[in-house]
């Protein structure tokens, strides 16, 4: 983010990439969206077709607990 | 073998942010964050808001800008009590400005303090000012894009105001996908379509304050 005040630095947030079996488009579609829902979730990218996932998060507002629960809350497997 | 000892700026912010909101808790004055791009129309939705509501809310504004008075001089004009922050090219405001210059305040006489932030859709996002509640304006004109490319802005917003709203139909800006994405970033979140031209969505607008200020009073 922006390097003049350092804010980007100090803001704590961490990228995780997990792979992800079982998603059809739809499926995608709303585990982003569950996942952009979650506080501190800035970023959510999604390659339907081979699974990776990749999601920009702030630990201090979002345990890795509540990600891994949208996608078994929709019967998917994630791996990190 | 020297060591460094680095100051956690966030954490500072959060005291002194701490203290602000206890100080306006204790005032019972509704305080709002009030952010946006630079052009997003920030003081004109103010002016409208004065207009409206001038006559039956206590209210006053502290200004952030980087050099100039400009703002504060707009919103002088409507008799509300103003106060300047220049940040000297700061990108944001912080919650030790705020406090400094709320002393200037007679928060006794007063039941909204709305703080314009610096012109800015990322760094004053992350710095807490001790407020009740965040809005952000963005405006038409600066595309449906930025609410994802600027996410964290529209999640600590309690509020997202969409103005210039009248000129959507020449700024090939998808209100439905704007507002979607909004709403997916924070789920909960009002959004408001507003226009300072015509006036609509002002009377919404000013209908959430008013809620805000009957709230912190406890009415």
């Amino acid at each position: 983010m922006c390097k003049e005040c350092g804010c980007g630095e100090t803001n704590g947030n961490t990228r995780l990439q997990f792979t992800v079996e079982g998603y059809t488009e739809e499926l995608a579609k709303d585990v982003e969206k569950a996942l952009f829902g979650l506080p501190g979730v800035l970023f959510v990218h999604i390659h339907a077709h081979d699974g990776e996932t990749t999601v920009d998060y702030a630990p201090k507002k979002t345990k890795l607990m509540d990600i891994l629960g949208v996608f078994q809350k929709r019967g998917l497997e994630a791996q990190l | 073998m020297e060591i460094k000892v680095i100051k956690n700026i966030l954490g500072e912010n959060d005291r002194f942010a701490a203290e602000n909101m206890a100080l306006f808790k204790d005032k019972n004055v509704f305080v709002v964050n009030f952010m946006g791009s630079p052009g997003a129309g920030k003081t004109s939705v103010l002016e409208r808001t004065m207009e409206k509501l001038g006559s039956t809310l206590r209210m006053a504004v502290i200004e952030g800008d980087l050099f100039t008075s400009k703002d504060a001089d707009r919103i002088d004009k409507y008799g509300v009590p103003v106060i300047q922050i220049n940040t000297a090219g700061g990108c944001h405001l912080d919650a030790n400005m705020v406090q400094k210059t709320a002393k200037d305040i007679d928060l006794d006489a007063l039941d909204l303090l709305v703080i314009e932030n610096v012109g800015n859709l990322v760094c004053p996002a992350e710095f807490a000012l001790g407020e009740d509640a965040r809005a952000v304006v963005l405006s038409v004109t600066e595309g449906d894009d930025k609410p994802m490319k600027y996410p964290l802005m529209f999640k600590e917003s309690e509020i997202a105001l969409i103005n210039k709203i009248d000129l959507a139909p020449y700024c090939n800006f998808d209100r439905k996908s704007a507002k979607e994405d909004i709403e997916m970033l924070h789920p909960g979140i009002v959004v408001q379509e507003v226009s300072c031209t015509t006036g609509e969505g002002i009377d919404a607008w000013c209908d959430w304050l008013k809620a805000g200020v009957a709230k912190k009073k406890g009415q």
